[in-house]
């Protein structure tokens, strides 16, 4: 059996209560929370509704503003097509997902918006101070962060960011996709914010949501599907059934729903610092042993910086980090190498074959992970 | 127009199909009027153009020799030819290159293509593809089907080691033809019953100046087109007792024709077909295309121009075997400590481990990587 170290594209193993809840709503329910009026219809409305509010409180917004996607990639479609209109300026940073930087791109083209990428240096991280003056410098319509990037882990200082913006009168979006459930969120001033649930929050996979302040105008951009509302020939414009056209994912909501009671109950078991310390002890071993490695953040991690996510990303100038992949591979170690879909970040970071990326969860023993110094060539 | 009346649909049907039948007795027999002094000759007869009809000859490289051969099977009734090439017809061509005209030439049209409308004016009865690209082992897995003959057209010895490579590899036989000033020659290379071009010439002659360096006579081309044609009709029309074994060599010049190493067979120690060559190479016949798709998956490495090809069931790879042929083959290798072992093909870098799995950077096909993996690794077992 071999140790997952790719908890940052999807979180494994799941606590057992997840799976459990997953089954219980094949076996026990079945059914939707607004289709019939049935007890179990009842009970399965309740979950969706319990577990929103959930999510709302992690994301700091009001409950009827939480949303439900099939994952962060949809909240993030949804979001953008809803706001970009015509000649729209906006704003973002390297360190974004594909899920964003191709719908903007995409946008650039179909739409003509203006779309300016804001550097970060080696490490991948941005600078506040140039999203400030990007803000001031000129007008702009849409500013889109990337909270932590998946690449080196880094947790950007979004909150000055995201301020600005406010003050600004620009409109904001934070994908939160790899903080969500390791970061304070709620407190962070984004009128939107976009994450999935099978991350590092331990839920199943094809649920996500899309969470808003309050009074921000969206046009769905799925017009139709059942929900509410069946005898008119219009989609509802009401939160959050607006954005929720179509049956949606009931086992993954319970699935979510068990995760974050069980995550409620044991909040010990999801400390990053042991994982975080560990990764900090294997950059020291990989770059005492070759001088041809060179670790991304390797400061964050050997001093076991909050801002850091458990994540290690590294090269090697003798290898390919799609030959390390597989030699680790070989030797049980499931990890990444590539680009991990991020498209803009790696001309930033002086990677132009990718990394090697090791992103334990937290239910990994710390000698497993300082096990991969000794499996590397 | 009126509308059909439901009960006369199966009538109208019935009438349609009995003159489809109709058209197609007047097609064969059409067919056999076109081809009736070729069917008259008893050694070929009916049988072998029936044989020929359902034929397929890939033909590579539509030069002189190409286009003449092509021309040639065409005429004779071949079911289908293929056509490879990646070049433009040019003004000097067309004192031998026998399907292309001058408004070709001054438009610079691809030459696969264009020999197949020429074909198609010819006799539409044909199936022509057209590939105006170049031939190699990952061209071949694209086709939609294997050929029963290849063809050399080509003027250079790269590309007939590649020929004889594919030819070893799928059991697939070709003839072998060039042509170069007053000279030419020409020979049938059936694996495991004759000898290939590696064991007749172990190392790859220098291409010392080709026809835009030594010039050509169209009657040179045009003697050895003939003798792979006439052989072609042999093979293709299941008269393979006919088949002339041996190099044919002529000098239209100085009027010598010789045939040597009549009868050769294969050569042990050939390190293309023999004992020394790789496993892959010496797989017989059909079964080597269809080992190669099931037993290796591949997948791209998102953005890198770069493609994982893996075993679909686990073996181990013998790293230090394939370090020894794939330098016996005149690649660069680095042993990276029984690891790994990094080997350079051309402009591809090519990675193996272990465990039968293999990196191959430079390319983003598939086939292509599936191809290159397969010549160095050997064999390919379910």
């Amino acid at each position: 059996m071999s140790v997952y170290l790719d908890h940052a594209a999807t979180s494994f193993p799941k606590p057992p209560d997840v799976t459990a809840a997953v089954l219980r709503w094949y076996a026990d329910y079945g059914v939707s929370p607004d289709r019939g009026d049935s007890d179990l219809t009842a009970v399965v409305r309740a979950v969706f509704e319990r577990t929103r509010a959930r999510v709302a409180s992690l994301c700091g917004v009001p409950a009827t503003r939480v949303a439900w996607t099939s994952g962060a990639t949809e909240s993030l479609h949804l979001f953008l097509l809803a706001v970009l209109k015509p000649g729209h300026r906006v704003l973002a940073t390297a360190c974004a997902h594909s899920s964003v930087a191709r719908p903007l791109v995409t946008a650039r083209e179909a739409l003509g918006i203006e779309l300016e990428v804001l550097p970060v240096d080696r490490d991948g991280r941005l600078d506040p101070a140039d999203v400030v003056h990007a803000l001031h410098r000129s007008p702009r319509d849409l500013l889109v962060l990337n909270h932590a990037s998946n690449v080196t882990g880094v947790v950007q200082d979004v909150e000055p960011c995201l301020r600005a913006a406010r003050d600004f009168g620009v409109t904001s979006l934070l994908d939160a996709s790899q903080t969500m459930g390791t970061s304070d969120v709620a407190h962070l001033p984004a009128d939107a914010i976009a994450a999935s649930a099978h991350k590092a929050l331990l839920g199943p996979p094809g649920l996500g949501f899309l969470a808003t302040v309050a009074g921000l105008d969206l046009t769905p951009p799925k017009p139709g599907g059942s929900g509410s509302s069946h005898a008119l020939d219009r989609h509802p414009l009401e939160w959050p059934t607006a954005f929720e056209a179509g049956t949606p994912n009931s086992p993954a909501v319970f699935g979510l729903d068990a995760a974050l009671a069980w995550r409620a109950a044991h909040p010990r078991r999801l400390d990053p610092s042991p994982g975080r310390i560990a990764l900090g002890e294997l950059a020291q071993r990989l770059v005492d042993t070759r001088p041809s490695r060179r670790v991304l953040a390797a400061d964050s991690l050997l001093r076991d910086r909050p801002d850091q996510l458990p994540i290690l990303s590294f090269t090697d100038a003798d290898w390919d980090p799609a030959e390390l992949g597989i030699l680790l591979d070989q030797a049980g170690f499931q990890v990444r190498s590539g680009f991990h879909c991020a498209p803009w970040i790696h001309r930033f970071l002086g990677t132009p074959t990718g990394t090697l990326r090791i992103s334990p969860g937290p239910f990994v023993p710390a000698e497993r992970i300082l096990a991969i110094a000794d499996a590397l060539p | 127009m009126d509308p059909i009346h439901p009960d006369q649909r199966g009538l109208l049907l019935e009438l349609s199909e009995r003159a489809d039948e109709t058209q197609r007795a007047d097609e064969t027999q059409r067919a056999d009027e076109r081809h009736s002094r070729q069917i008259r000759f008893a050694p070929f007869g009916a049988e072998g153009q029936a044989r020929l009809a359902k034929a397929h000859a890939l033909v590579v490289g539509i030069g002189a020799l190409g286009s003449h051969v092509a021309q040639t099977l065409a005429r004779a009734g071949i079911g289908r030819l293929t056509l490879v090439d990646r070049d433009v017809v040019d003004l000097s061509n067309l004192q031998r290159q026998v399907l292309f005209e001058s408004a070709d030439a001054h438009a610079g049209l691809p030459k696969a293509s264009t020999a197949a409308c020429a074909i198609a004016r010819i006799d539409p009865g044909v199936e022509v593809v057209a590939l105006d690209t170049e031939f190699d082992a990952a061209l071949w897995h694209r086709l939609d089907r294997v050929p029963d003959l290849l063809i050399d057209g080509t003027d250079n010895f790269a590309s007939r080691f590649a020929i004889n490579a594919v030819s070893i590899a799928t059991g697939v036989p070709w003839i072998h033809g060039a042509a170069v000033g007053a000279e030419g020659r020409a020979m049938v290379i059936r694996p495991g019953i004759d000898a290939c071009l590696r064991c007749i010439l172990p190392d790859a002659p220098t291409d010392g100046g080709g026809c835009d360096a030594l010039g050509v006579l169209a009657p040179a081309v045009a003697h050895v087109a003939a003798f792979q044609a006439t052989e072609a009709l042999k093979l293709l029309g299941g008269r393979d007792a006919a088949v002339t074994r041996g190099l044919f060599v002529i000098d239209v010049w100085q009027g010598r024709f010789d045939l040597l190493f009549r009868e050769a067979p294969p050569r042990a120690d050939c390190e293309a077909c023999g004992s020394r060559a790789p496993l892959a190479a010496r797989t017989p016949a059909t079964t080597h295309q269809a080992n190669t798709a099931s037993s290796y998956r591949s997948a791209s490495l998102c953005g890198r121009n770069a493609i994982q090809v893996r075993p679909t069931s686990p073996r181990t790879l013998d790293l230090a075997a394939v370090a020894v042929t794939a330098r016996a083959a005149g690649h660069l290798v680095d042993d990276l400590g029984g690891r790994a072992l990094r080997v350079r093909v051309g402009e591809l870098r090519v990675t193996l481990f272990p465990d039968g799995r293999a990196l191959v950077f430079g390319t983003e096909q598939a086939d292509r990587a599936i191809a290159v993996h397969g010549t160095l690794v050997g064999d390919h077992p379910d």
